[in-house]
């Protein structure tokens, strides 16, 4: 997981609204590392993967699965499809439309 | 199934006809709102192509959404498949937040548990969607192609192909089509309604505003929160 720490030095607050959730489902300790990307620091590790992936929105979620690498920015999304916990299925459909103006006229 | 490659643009009609005929019937159907993406259904029907037909009740239509809808259904004598929400999740949204939640908190939350829900629950027993998505709908929707795999509903193991054979088409073309070929259509038209939704999320727009306008215009165009403001490392989104 990369999580961004704001050029104030506070945490970013959807990274810990998403830490939170991962802690209280269970799920923290599947992750294999927490990387921060520091907006003061381009030279953090979580912002050179960003840059690498060009990625741009944070906290987002690097899944290596048989050499594939996968990037999930969707946190419902990687918690549904990975983590294989279908539990905040309307949160899921939540930050679906949040995040896909597409579906606005559905 | 993946989308086939394709080059050059096509008709909506060739759109269409290539689309049905790429998958086996009962694995793709055309999602139909209740309003102008209703030449789609006569598209189809005046191909002599036969394909499954849906629309998502969110329980907030128009009375004159569900009188078009019956019209339709007579109209080209086809079954149309009507979605509806999980009454679970709305009765759980309307105990804790009312029924006009979306006026305070966004239309995301409501329209999740009203249309996505059902949506994707449909999607899961298709390969393929047809919608009347359009590039002169939203500055969203500019990059709009004729068919493209469904970023937002397919899955790692499940991989849905969205057509939207009238992206090329400006809102006058569709209008042409249904005064040319005597479609029938919603008579919210006559009012002024545009782009039609749900009955407290639309409303009529002057001639000289934009169709989004006629929808959630109470709502802000908010700047996300969670972009790595970083500039030149990072591709800011939203
Ligand atoms: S358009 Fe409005 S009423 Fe309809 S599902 Fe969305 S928020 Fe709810």
């Amino acid at each position: 997981m990369v999580k961004k720490i704001l050029a104030n030095g506070e945490p970013c607050k959807k990274c810990q609204d998403v830490e939170r959730r991962l802690k209280e489902a269970n799920h923290w300790a599947k992750l294999d590392a927490i990387v921060i990307a520091n907006e003061n620091d381009p030279k953090s590790e979580g912002m050179e993967l960003a840059q690498s992936y060009d990625i741009g929105v944070a906290p987002f979620f690097i899944v290596e699965n048989e050499g594939e690498i996968k990037i999930y920015t969707l946190f419902f999304k990687f918690v549904n499809e990975v983590l294989k916990d279908r539990s905040s299925n309307s949160e899921a459909n939540k930050e679906l439309i949040e995040n896909n103006s597409d579906l606005d006229f559905i | 199934m993946k989308p086939r490659k394709t080059t050059g643009r096509r008709s909506p009609q060739q759109v269409l006809r290539d689309a049905i005929s790429h998958h086996p019937a009962g694995r793709i159907a055309i999602s139909f709102s209740g309003a102008e993406d209703v030449v789609l259904i006569d598209m189809a029907a005046q191909q002599g192509l036969s394909v499954d037909v849906f629309t998502l009740d969110t329980g907030r239509l128009h009375t004159e959404t569900y009188k078009f809808l019956e019209e339709v259904r007579k109209h080209y004598d086809i079954n149309i498949e009507v979605l509806m929400p999980d009454p679970k999740e709305v009765r759980e949204l309307v105990t804790k937040k009312g029924l006009y939640s979306f006026y305070q908190d966004g239309h995301s939350e409501c329209c999740a548990v009203r249309k996505i829900g059902p949506l994707k629950s449909k999607l899961e027993s298709l390969d393929a969607w047809i919608t009347g998505q359009r590039k002169d709908q939203s500055v969203t929707r500019i990059n709009l192609a004729q068919t493209q795999e469904d970023q937002s509903f397919s899955t790692d193991d499940h991989t849905i192909v969205k057509y939207n054979p009238l992206s090329d088409w400006s809102l006058t073309e569709v209008w042409g089509y249904i005064r040319e070929n005597n479609v029938p259509y919603n008579k919210l038209h006559d009012k002024g309604f545009v782009s039609i939704g749900c009955e407290p999320c639309t409303r009529a727009i002057t001639p000289d505003q934009h169709e989004r306008a006629g929808r959630w215009w109470w709502e802000e165009q908010t700047q996300k929160e969670c972009g790595l403001h970083a500039q030149n490392v990072v591709k800011i989104v939203g």
